[in-house]
């Protein structure tokens, strides 16, 4: 396959951008749901339409709206800012709402134990509720990594060169589609794979170490 | 209970619309960026940017890596003479007008077409090159060999183009034949339509006849090229967004001076096959 | 910016086509993966293991395979196959097949949770074959699933915009044609993510009609 370097070169693209947007979302889709948690007037309302729109819009179409629509309204962006923004944007969306279960779930007794030892919100949050509500978002937040680089293909459309371009360029190349779509089909799996096996170790890794508590 | 719960309820019911009401004002607020001229930019040592599509074989296309082309060799030229910072970027046909127009991009420098509704938005440098619109059916079809043949043949051609603009003018030829239009297929760009038209998903693909000899050339004994499908030629033009005086007289002055030291000429064989010796400086097209 | 607010909505009908067509493939979709799903289902619970083993790998393969890949290798596939189908014919067999997966998962979720209790009961009380199945197996299913698979049908929505890329004129296409022609990039856009919206607001209201008659039956 003399082309193979090229699709590596794709996934390589794929891998580095979706990383960046996952790395990102995390923090930014727990932040947001920190903001509901807590009842934040207007903001809270504001998130709650946010994350209602962005869980309903496609992915290629969000990618379009960001990298082409973006100038009419101001706002200069090159292909790979506006490509990590739309994956970002997409992921802490649904982030938010897997953060936002574990919070609500969060039992209330502790809540007030940490209130009546005195413990600031800021406190209490990071040495009590944090630690537990990742271990109870992880599977859920692992899930949507693995939903975030099936979505990526959608970067193609605004001319990022990831692995789904790179196939498409050299099937119309060669006008043979077929192998480069199947050889990027296979990469793919493989990454989400990783991402699965990765999730099934820290699942057991967690469970071995805090009990299933 | 029951009063002061359903008050907060209100209470969030109106801040949620509030808040709908509240983003959809500021919606008319948002503008394009303010479209500084060519001076300004120049004064501020800001990049000039044009934009160039990235997959239209001859004008500008990516070969291992690197832009290549008419419009792409266009441009080294221009930004190796040009005092300021002149920068390109390399984005899918879809952005690219809607780009210029919004004041992303200066110009355009690719192989755009000019028609009555571009001019509306847009005002185009003198034309680089005069072509017909043609199709293009496999070479195996021997089911076509005339306009007649067309009837009910479904068509590739690529979404947003003038080729898929003027399409109305082939439909009155096929009608005139006592046939009818067939399904018409939009592709993003046309090395995908290329591609349908060698497996057989669409029966002809219209393109400028340039863009077709160079599939052919590029794809020898698959293809083969068949009649006009329009009645005038379309001129090739950059396009700058309308008004911008500044940056059209500037690639006014570039293309008057490559034309008159045969810089054009030559690159036009090279890519276009031919050369195009009295092209008008300003077109005013009938459709 | 309203201006190109205006330009866009000009041109509502090729919206309005293009979330007909978007819905529609949405809605054969789901109905035929439901069903196919429920048969996949059923060859996950087989006793022969061969078929278990077949299904269960259908059903990983397509979770791990993203839908636009899937679908380029339908649209590129098909022909290699001697099927000459159209765009819509390929776009609708590549969410059918990769929705069938998913809908199979959900099918066999739900089985596998019905309350024992109320099935034993049931027989206790002379229900047997097709009228237990009918009255007390498939609203437990039905009811426990319908969540659930509402939330897929969103996935489906989202998964036919990829559809576009393949040529298929649905609404992301349809938006994407008004913006290259007129230039509205901004406008165009946002006006599908309100139509994709509108859909999955109503797909969700519709599920939480179905949750509250749930509640009402459990009583």
């Amino acid at each position: 396959m003399p082309y193979l370097p090229f699709l590596l070169q794709g996934a390589l693209v794929t891998a580095s951008i979706s990383l960046v947007a996952i790395a990102l979302g995390i923090p930014l889709g727990l932040a947001l749901a920190i903001v509901r948690w807590q009842r934040i007037p207007l903001l809270s309302q504001l998130v709650a339409l946010y994350v209602s729109v962005v869980r309903a819009t496609p992915a290629i179409t969000l990618a379009l709206l960001i990298f082409f629509g973006s100038p009419s309204i101001g706002i200069v962006l090159d292909a790979t800012t506006a490509a990590i923004l739309t994956l970002l944007i997409n992921t802490s969306a649904f982030n938010c709402e897997i953060w936002r279960a574990a919070l609500i779930d969060f039992p209330r007794d502790q809540l007030e134990a940490a209130r009546a030892y005195g413990m600031s919100p800021g406190l209490a949050f990071r040495r009590v509720i944090l630690p537990q509500v990742w271990r109870t978002s992880l599977p859920a937040l692992v899930n949507e990594m693995t939903l975030l680089v099936k979505a990526s293909p959608a970067l193609a459309v605004i001319g990022i060169v990831d692995l789904t371009r790179a196939a498409s360029r050299i099937g119309a190349a060669t006008y043979r589609p077929l192998p480069p779509f199947l050889a990027a089909t296979v990469i793919y799996m493989l990454m989400v794979m990783l991402l699965v096996v990765a999730q099934r170790h820290v699942e057991r890794m967690v469970r071995e170490r805090y009990g299933t508590g | 209970m029951k009063p002061s719960s359903f008050r907060f309820r209100m209470q969030v019911r109106s801040w949620k619309t509030l808040a709908l009401v509240a983003a959809m004002l500021a919606i008319p607020a948002l503008g394009p960026a303010q479209a500084q001229s060519l001076q300004e930019k120049i004064k501020n040592h800001q990049p000039v940017v044009v934009v160039t599509e990235d997959d239209y074989r001859p004008f500008e296309y990516i070969e291992n890596g690197k832009p290549v082309g008419l419009d792409n060799e266009l441009f080294q030229l221009m930004k190796a003479d040009a005092k300021f910072d002149l920068r390109q970027e390399i984005i899918p046909w879809t952005g690219l007008l809607a780009g210029v127009s919004s004041g992303k991009y200066d110009a355009a420098v690719t192989g755009s077409l000019i028609n009555q509704e571009r001019m509306k938005a847009f005002d185009f440098a003198m034309p680089v090159a005069a072509n017909m619109h043609k199709y293009l059916k496999r070479k195996n079809d021997n089911s076509i060999k005339s306009i007649k043949d067309l009837s009910g043949k479904t068509v590739g051609v690529q979404s947003g183009s003038v080729l898929f603009a003027r399409l109305p003018e082939l439909q009155k030829m096929i009608e005139k034949t006592g046939g009818k239009m067939g399904k018409i297929v939009q592709y993003a760009s046309y090395p995908e339509a290329y591609q349908d038209l060698a497996n057989g998903r669409v029966d002809y693909v219209v393109n400028v006849e340039i863009g077709l000899l160079s599939v052919m050339e590029e794809r020898p004994g698959v293809f083969e090229i068949g009649q006009p499908v329009v009645e005038s030629p379309s001129y090739v033009g950059w396009p700058v967004k309308k008004g911008n005086k500044e940056m059209l007289d500037y690639l006014n002055d570039f293309l008057r001076k490559v034309k008159a030291n045969g810089k054009l000429e030559e690159l036009q064989k090279k890519w276009l096959k031919t050369s195009f010796k009295n092209l008008p400086e300003h077109v005013e097209p009938n459709f | 910016m309203i201006r190109d607010f205006a330009v866009a909505l000009a041109h509502y009908d090729a919206y309005l086509n293009g979330l007909w067509n978007t819905l529609w493939l949405s809605a054969a979709t789901l109905v035929l993966a439901s069903l196919a799903g429920a048969a996949v289902a059923a060859l996950m619970l087989a006793r022969n293991k061969a078929m278990r083993l077949a299904a269960a790998a259908f059903v990983d393969a397509m979770r791990c395979v993203p839908f636009l890949l899937f679908a380029y290798l339908v649209y590129y596939g098909l022909p290699a196959l001697s099927l000459q189908l159209d765009s819509w014919a390929c776009g609708l067999i590549a969410l059918v097949i990769y929705h069938t997966a998913y809908m199979a998962e959900i099918v066999r979720g739900a089985w596998t949770n019905l309350s024992r209790e109320q099935i034993e009961a049931g027989r206790a009380y002379g229900f047997a074959g097709f009228p237990l199945f009918r009255r007390i197996i498939l609203p437990q299913l039905f009811f426990a699933s319908v969540p659930v698979i509402g939330n897929q049908s969103i996935y489906i929505l989202k998964d036919s915009a990829f559809l576009m890329i393949i040529t298929v004129p649905e609404l992301t296409f349809a938006a994407s044609s008004v913006q290259s022609t007129y230039f509205v990039p901004f406008a165009s856009f946002v006006i599908a993510m309100l139509l994709y919206w509108l859909v999955t607001l109503g797909i969700e209201a519709a599920v939480k009609r179905v949750e509250l008659a749930a509640e009402v039956r459990r009583g």
